[in-house]
């Protein structure tokens, strides 16, 4: 608010000489900031002379986005409808640590950028992967989802039938041997057999050849060749035939002695099976205990997987020189790893990838260091590649590619240069309006502008703000702000000279008049600007955040530093201000001669 | 020389007013063309190492692959700009494999500058952002100028300066739509978050322009006390003028420079924003005064009991 009790404030020459020697510091240390190259090459040429040992300005770049220097922005959607919503959060940030390994390990990013957001109830991962050219291969990469098991022998037997299984299975069974019995008797009533085998076997294979199985191996049907032994070529069985997968009607219809490749392994041993017989059958299958308890696998899972490995690397056996991969676990990992080994010493443990075995290593010794090598038969090439893909391990939760962003670095240098160049020229532009306009206040304006450029970009630098096409508008936009409160306190100026008062006062009380409306109208800038920030997206927040950075470093400049730079120059003119301030001569002011 | 704006206060708002409402009709009538970050999609820009292809060629391309709703426009020399549905990944490439078998002959050849992709979830986070930040900067802004003025409550209460400023800056929110109502229609020019981003911040820059001029309303308000509220206005906003033009000027010089040789992706923003603070700098003037002027006559022709 405008006071009007509040005295003009009255510096000696001295304070004011230090303010503006500071302001050149300032602007100093922000050119030094900005383009270090040029200081560089000056402290080199002075340590090529006297070497002095001067230390070299960090030559850090600017922090460019995507659209400046070329690169991807990627963001997926984790799919948590299978976690449960305690774990949601840790899974997708275990998916977070997944990517960011596989972009850094597997495609060399230096620098990527993986980071989590939540949008209402989705999560995603937005990956930013600056300067990568081939992104297809990135996005492959992240989108493939290797599971990582460890697995050991699996000794256990199956489990026993529930005693609801168990009554299902023998409802089954028997249904079965009622439908075999009435096909027996059938057959005992001398229907022919062809007919009874069409009606009723449930064998697929031989049910369209009137049931014939041809010469059978006492291997595959131990009970029907047991009793081909005992019965004449064409009888029919007068009882059902157990086998291990249901119940036969068997007829005999040939009988040959065994192919000798047969005979020569069977007698070596023990067996004494000299005679193969044809056999027909009608097939009723039963139902077995492995039909409803599935097949044991031989290799279970141990808990162990990618999650707890720490890391996976190409290694060489010292003694033997063969390619090796090396694996290190974490705290649970090891502790696991120890168990397993411990259990298995002298049995092979498997390693799947995505289901598939990829290594089967014996283990020597139990394992307490969490850490171990898988050896076999590798080339370097297929070493590396295992280690990368160990080093992937596995994603928590499957992720989808929402949206993409890929800008070609080519064009990312033509938006860079062409946005500078129109900076520049706007820059320019805006201080040759200046100094035409405001003529000499003009001119301090344009020192005020070069500071507020310098430092703005200072602290672009220093802050690490990335700089993207937006945020060069933004800049660009907040110049025209920076200026636009030397305009305010300039015509001010002119309004308060006009009333005749002398150059210093008029000059103070033009600073502290603006002031309330400079601030305002600032303020109602930055509002919006948090707001953008707020709005998250990174085209919005590039501009927000140097609009925002500019907003408020326009308001330094102009307040402190042209003033500063006035209070030292306004000295050495006339008291009233002349042609260099007004652009008109005060004609009617009696005691002045105008020397311009 | 003194310009007596609120002499003629009638037929400067009947000019925006009308202004705004023929904004409002094209909006109506025309609608905004929106970009793919609002209605999900994809942007592929490309461009040839000889000679571009014509559009319908282009276009003639894309359908064969399955793509019907393409739009293709030209940037610089040998390049182009596509926007297509939301291609997922494998379509981008067998898209891309498509053009370069069709388009690579005798030496030229395609390359891929830009492509972009925003799916379904991603654009409805944009378009329910874009409300809400709209929202809550019209409101915040309306109460801070209540607060910077809560001193001043005579002869206008607070808040109404505050709601003037806001009406001023939604006529330049407005005319801005409109002409973007008008070049979609007419030039295929699309909205997008930048945008959403110009209308905003021509929001902040309008109520900025006019509170100077409120302001200096305000510290005349406590000078002189021998004026109407209206004298007072004309005052304030012949005091102000000068600055008023020259900002306005200063701003659209770097966002000229930005429109004419910053590039294609840059160019609808730096548009939208010339337009809006050309037009922030008018009604601060020619808007929001006069309006202040109206809300004091009405005050007094219809006093509170």
């Amino acid at each position: 608010m405008a006071k009007n009790a509040k005295p003009v404030v009255s510096l000696t020459r001295t304070q004011v000489k230090w303010r503006v020697l500071w302001i050149g510091i300032l602007l100093v240390v922000c050119a030094l900031i900005v383009a270090p190259t040029y200081a560089n090459k000056g402290v080199d040429w002075v340590n090529s002379k006297a070497n002095l040992g001067l230390p070299r300005l960090p030559d850090k770049g600017f922090n460019l986005g995507l659209d400046l220097q070329g690169g991807a922005h990627l963001v997926y959607q984790a799919d948590t409808k299978m976690v449960p919503d305690i774990d949601r959060v840790d899974a997708v940030e275990g998916v977070r640590d997944v990517i960011e390994r596989r972009v850094r390990g597997g495609l060399g990013v230096s620098e990527p950028l993986v980071q989590t957001t939540k949008v209402g109830e989705d999560f995603r991962i937005i990956v930013e992967l600056p300067g990568v050219a081939d992104v297809n291969t990135a996005i492959k990469m992240i989108g493939e989802t290797p599971v990582l098991e460890f697995k050991e022998e699996n000794n256990e037997p199956p489990r026993e039938l529930t005693s609801q299984e168990q009554k299902q299975l023998n409802d089954f069974n028997k249904a079965a041997e009622a439908k075999a019995k009435l096909a027996l008797r059938e057959v005992n009533n001398r229907v022919d057999f062809a007919t009874v085998v069409t009606k009723y076997s449930q064998d697929e294979k031989s049910k369209n050849n009137g049931g014939d199985l041809g010469f059978v191996s006492a291997n595959l049907y131990p009970e029907i060749s047991a009793w081909a032994k005992t019965h004449k070529v064409g009888e029919v069985s007068k009882e059902l035939v157990k086998s291990f997968d249901g119940l036969n009607i068997v007829k005999k219809i040939a009988e040959r002695p065994a192919t000798s490749t047969v005979s020569i392994s069977e007698t070596a041993t023990g067996d004494v099976a000299i005679t193969e017989y044809q056999i027909a059958r009608i097939f009723i299958k039963t139902q077995q205990k492995s039909d409803i308890v599935p097949p044991t696998d031989p290799w279970k899972t141990t808990g162990l997987s990618g999650k707890q490995l720490k890391r996976a690397e190409v290694a060489q056996d010292s003694n033997t020189g063969q390619t090796q991969v090396s694996l290190n676990f974490d705290d649970e990992g090891t502790k696991l790893f120890a168990d397993i080994t411990g259990r298995n010493v002298g049995k092979p443990v498997a390693i799947y990838l995505d289901g598939q075995p990829i290594s089967i290593p014996k283990v020597n010794e139990a394992i307490l260091s969490g850490s171990a090598v898988i050896s076999g038969g590798f080339t370097l090439l297929e070493a590396k590649q295992l280690s990368q893909r160990l080093n992937s391990g596995a994603l928590p939760v499957p992720v989808e590619l929402i949206s993409q962003q890929k800008v070609d670095a080519t064009l990312g240098v033509d938006s860079l240069t062409k946005s500078f160049r129109a900076g520049l020229i706007g820059l320019l532009g805006v201080m040759l309006f200046m100094i035409f306009y405001y003529r000499f206040p003009g001119l301090l304006s344009v020192f005020s502008l070069v500071v507020y450029a310098l430092l703005s970009m200072a602290t672009f630098k220093l802050l690490g703000v990335t700089i993207t096409l937006s945020g060069i508008a933004g800049f660009i936009l907040s110049i025209g702000m920076a200026v636009d409160t030397n305009v305010l306190v300039f015509e001010r100026l002119k309004e308060e000279l006009r009333f005749g008062k002398n150059l210093h006062t008029a000059s103070e009380e033009s600073f502290r008049r603006s002031w309330p409306s400079i601030r305002d109208g600032h303020i109602a800038t930055l509002v919006s600007c948090v707001f953008l920030v707020w709005f998250g997206t990174g085209f919005v927040q590039g501009f927000a955040v140097t609009l925002a950075i500019g907003v408020l470093f326009s308001l330094f400049t102009a307040i402190v530093a042209t003033r500063a730079m006035s209070r030292l120059v306004f000295k050495w003119f006339k008291e009233d201000g002349n042609m260099l301030f007004l652009g008109y001569t005060k004609k009617e002011s009696s005691e002045v001669t105008n020397n311009k | 020389m003194s310009i007596p704006f609120i002499k003629y206060s009638k037929f400067l708002l009947a000019i925006s007013g009308l202004v705004t409402v023929i904004s409002l009709i094209s909006l109506f009538v025309w609608g905004l063309k929106p970009g793919i970050d609002f209605t999900g999609g994809s942007l592929l820009e490309i461009s040839f190492s000889q000679t571009r292809p014509d559009n319908q060629l282009i276009e003639k391309a894309f359908v064969e692959l399955g793509h019907k709703n393409v739009v293709i426009q030209k940037t610089g020399e040998k390049g182009a700009i596509i926007r297509t549905a939301f291609l997922p990944e494998n379509e981008h490439q067998v898209v891309l494999k498509g053009l370069r078998t069709q388009f690579e002959k005798d030496g030229n050849v395609l390359h891929e500058d830009q492509f972009q992709t925003i799916g379904a979830a991603v654009s409805k986070q944009l378009r329910t952002r874009s409300v809400w930040a709209v929202f809550l900067v019209i409101i915040s802004i309306i109460a801070f100028v209540a607060y910077a003025f809560r001193t001043v409550s005579q002869p206008v209460a607070s808040w109404k300066y505050g709601v003037t400023a806001i009406i001023a800056a939604s006529h330049d929110v407005l005319l801005t739509i409109g002409i973007f109502a008008f070049l979609g229609h007419y030039n295929n020019v699309e909205v997008d978050i930048g945008f959403v981003v110009a209308l905003l911040t021509v929001l902040g820059y309008s109520v900025q322009d006019t509170i100077v001029v409120y302001d200096r309303i305000r510290e005349n308000l406590q000078h002189r006390r021998n004026v109407s509220f209206s004298e007072m206005i004309d005052i304030g906003l012949n005091e102000t003028l000068m600055r008023s033009i020259n900002t306005t000027l200063i701003t659209m010089i770097p966002l000229s420079a930005l429109y004419f040789f910053g590039g294609a992706t840059i160019k609808n923003f730096a548009l939208a924003l010339l337009v809006g603070i050309a037009s922030g700098a008018y009604s601060s003037i020619f808007v929001a005064s006069p309006l202040l002027a109206y809300v004091d006559k009405w005050q007094k022709t219809h006093p509170k009991k």
